[in-house]
């Protein structure tokens, strides 16, 4: 084998690639997306925060408004002390940033006629007279069942509302909690959810542990599962195009078929790694803790899974193995049948290995060390799609990652010497479709 | 002078399908040897045999004076019968590509690639696209992809195919320079007129067989001796029953005769003035096409 012609041969097939404008809308459009989908919802609820001022009659005699007030204000305080605060980690819920409202409130206490006072509020909210937005009436019922009026221009403003209702509740359920003579601060401390703060215990993982943690694991899985299915057949489409328009005969005059096939997968190979590298590369700048915590996108108590180099370069490793596995299979398949609709029959074979893994994703997810995910992870067909999935999860014991590269290079070092010889004797065959024996032959021609 | 190619004998079948059933050719250094033969007489198996594309089945290959190794390939410059391009590349892109893989430089590549461009008259098409081109523009660029490592032996698979007379010319002109250099080129075709123009050597295949094999005036010379043209008025048509003629081919009051090799040309005339009114009778040399038709005649 002349490396100079596999060079000249990944060469082309890289730049080939790379030089396309549909490689990199592809490679821009999933993390566009996945930003879109995660990020922008988020994004937009928090642009459409709202201020409204409002005047509140309080009849219930118990300074219900007065401590409404005081509520408003205090979560007010909380949230710009929090912004300041930030990029630390945050633990512990942190209400301020949530809260899609704020508001400024009036207090009137009724007047002698409730009548005029209230066509008065409903003048000043609709000339918006001294910038009012809604008046809300507490009548004394309210501290039993009844509800508050809530008077505005629009009563559409559900989240508005529910921020406004969550507010007044909590004031109400401690005026309550006063009337029937029971200390609302001691009640709080008693009654105090309890959280559970999910740590993992260092050395056993990459990741900083639960929910997001997880969504790393499900992403990475189906990124390595997209990539490895888009070049594998990447390179059953570029042997079914070198054979269909002859370009074939013409290189195997100047170089081996092997030399042809290694270069090809190399090349589409390095295609590969160079989208996936810009794919964790984004998500390795879209996790980095200061910009997730400035941008407010997580909930609270959730720390971002960071990678490391270690599992960037196992993550490597395994798509390389990972592609070299089934593009060799893809290669052999393009090189035996005359055009796409012969082969997609065959190559759907293929599908099904890099769909397996897929299947037991959730029972992996639950327990990664279970016998059966260990197991999968071990058979060198799943290994490149389940090892990472562990990994992200919970850090594999060393001897079950060496014995899983070694097993997955064993099983693709068979597939590129089977494979190869396919390929050489199908890539010149032409005319009628090969039976599935007919191929396995010329595996054996010498 | 020892031939730059030979051809032994060389036999392939595809299970009861004999595709090539005995071909032998020697083609000697500068010279342009065409490959003839109808359609599916076995020209494009033959060519795919020496590019060791298949493998004959018996039969022996020589180049350049020895069994065929794989290294010798590089040597040759090949173009397959259908077009050998990838279709999303451009057409300089292409060409680097197609010299790089037989080991030249990049550096080296650019000019000689520009230089070629500008001869068959490319030269702003080549940032295109293959598939932007049209069918006789991506003939050009493969021909220049054969022609750029300057190959000792260029072996054309039907070259002309597609090509309006003008880029024909070209070509040929092209070829010509090539055999100027010393260097040989095998080329196939079905087109007897135009390889009468080119070909300085002939093999002449039917149905997988060599029929006629040599240079082409020595074989127009041998075969060509009973061969007239004859311009008379009456039925022309009847000539062709006459126990004499071997071929005759009648257009426009004119006739091409080609008599068996033992008649008599001025008995044969004798009985002609019986039902033709005869003005004129020549000898002539005989076109490519008519040593063909009877060629394939007699070997079936």
């Amino acid at each position: 084998m002349r490396l100079e012609n596999v060079f000249v041969v990944l060469k082309r097939e890289y730049l080939q690639r790379v030089k396309n404008k549909g490689f990199w809308i592809a490679t821009l459009a999933v993390p566009l997306f996945a930003s879109a989908v995660t990020i922008l919802p988020t994004l937009l609820i928090s642009k459409s925060h709202t201020n409204q001022t409002i005047v509140v009659v309080d009849a219930t005699g118990q300074g219900v408004a007065e401590a409404l007030k005081a509520q408003v204000a205090k979560t007010a305080a909380a949230k710009s002390k929090e912004a300041a605060a930030a990029p630390t980690r945050r633990r512990g819920p942190g209400k301020g940033e949530s809260r899609l409202a704020d508001f400024t409130i009036e207090t009137q206490t009724p007047a002698a006629d409730p009548q005029a006072q209230r066509r008065e509020l409903d003048a000043r909210v609709r000339n918006g007279k001294g910038k009012v937005d809604a008046w809300m009436w507490l009548g004394p019922g309210v501290l039993k069942e009844e509800p508050a009026e809530y008077h505005a221009r629009n009563t559409t403003n559900f989240l508005t509302q529910d921020t406004l209702r969550g507010d007044l509740s909590e004031v109400v359920r401690r005026t309550r909690l006063r009337l029937a003579g029971i200390d609302p601060a001691r009640m709080e401390e008693l009654t105090k959810r309890v959280e559970l703060d999910a740590v993992q215990v260092p050395g056993t993982g990459a990741s900083g542990g639960g929910v997001a943690g997880l969504i790393f694991a499900v992403v990475l899985f189906f990124l390595l599962y997209m990539s490895i299915l888009i070049w594998g057949q990447q390179v059953m489409m570029g042997v079914l195009e070198e054979k269909g328009t002859r370009v074939i005969e013409v290189l195997i005059s100047a170089i081996t078929p092997f030399e042809l096939m290694m270069g090809k997968l190399l090349g589409i190979c390095l295609v590969g790694l160079t989208q996936l590298g810009i794919w964790l590369g984004t998500v390795l700048v879209l996790t980095a803790p200061g910009i997730v915590a400035t941008m407010a996108f997580l909930p609270p108590g959730v720390s971002m899974p960071t990678l490391t180099i270690g599992m960037m370069l196992n993550l490597a490793f395994l798509f390389i193995l990972g592609f070299f596995a089934y593009a060799t299979f893809y290669a052999a398949i393009g090189a035996s049948f005359n055009n796409l609709q012969e082969a997609q029959q065959v190559s759907s074979v293929g599908v099904i290995f890099v769909v397996a893994p897929a299947m037991v994703l959730n029972s992996v997810i639950n327990d990664p060390s279970s016998t059966m995910a260990v197991a999968m992870s071990l058979f060198p067909l799943f290994t490149p799609l389940i090892m990472p999935l562990r990994i992200a999860l919970e850090m594999p014991p060393v001897w079950q990652l060496a014995l899983a590269y070694v097993l997955t290079l064993a099983f693709v070092t068979g597939m590129i010497w089977i494979c190869s010889r396919i390929y050489r004797v199908g890539i010149l065959m032409y005319g009628k479709k090969p039976t599935i024996k007919e191929i396995w032959r010329w595996a054996w021609y010498t | 002078m020892n031939p730059i190619l030979e051809v032994r004998d060389v036999r392939k079948s595809y299970g009861d399908f004999v595709a090539v059933g005995g071909v032998s050719m020697s083609v000697p250094p500068g010279s342009i040897f065409g490959l003839l033969g109808p359609n599916g007489a076995g020209k494009t198996s033959t060519i795919r045999m020496i590019m060791n594309i298949t493998a004959p089945d018996t039969g022996e290959i020589h180049v350049f004076g020895h069994p065929r190794k794989p290294d010798d390939l590089r040597r040759i410059g090949y173009l397959p019968e259908e077009r050998g391009l990838y279709r999303k590349m451009t057409v300089t892109d292409q060409l680097l590509f197609l010299g790089e893989i037989r080991g030249l430089k990049r550096a080296a590549l650019g000019p000689e690639i520009d230089r070629w461009l500008g001869r068959v008259d490319l030269t702003k098409w080549a940032k295109s696209k293959i598939e932007e081109l049209s069918k006789g523009m991506q003939q050009k660029v493969q021909l220049i992809g054969t022609v750029l490592h300057k190959p000792d032996l260029l072996i054309l698979d039907e070259p002309f195919s597609g090509l309006d007379p003008i880029n024909q010319e070209l070509f040929r002109e092209l070829l010509q320079d090539y055999r100027s250099q010393g260097k040989s080129v095998v080329l196939s075709t079905h087109g007897m007129e135009l390889a009468e123009r080119m070909c300085d050597q002939i093999c002449l295949i039917s149905n997988g067989k060599t029929v006629l094999d040599g240079d082409l005036k020595e074989i127009k010379r041998r075969l060509g001796g009973n061969s007239f043209r004859v311009v008379a008025e009456g039925d022309l048509d009847r000539l062709r029953t006459m126990p004499e003629v071997e071929h005759a081919t009648v257009q426009d009051g004119e006739v091409k005769l080609m008599l068996r090799p033992d008649a008599d040309g001025a008995e044969t005339l004798r009985q002609m003035i019986g039902f033709l009114k005869v003005r004129e009778f020549r000898s002539e040399e005989p076109e490519l096409e008519q040593i063909f038709m009877k060629a394939v005649r007699d070997a079936a």
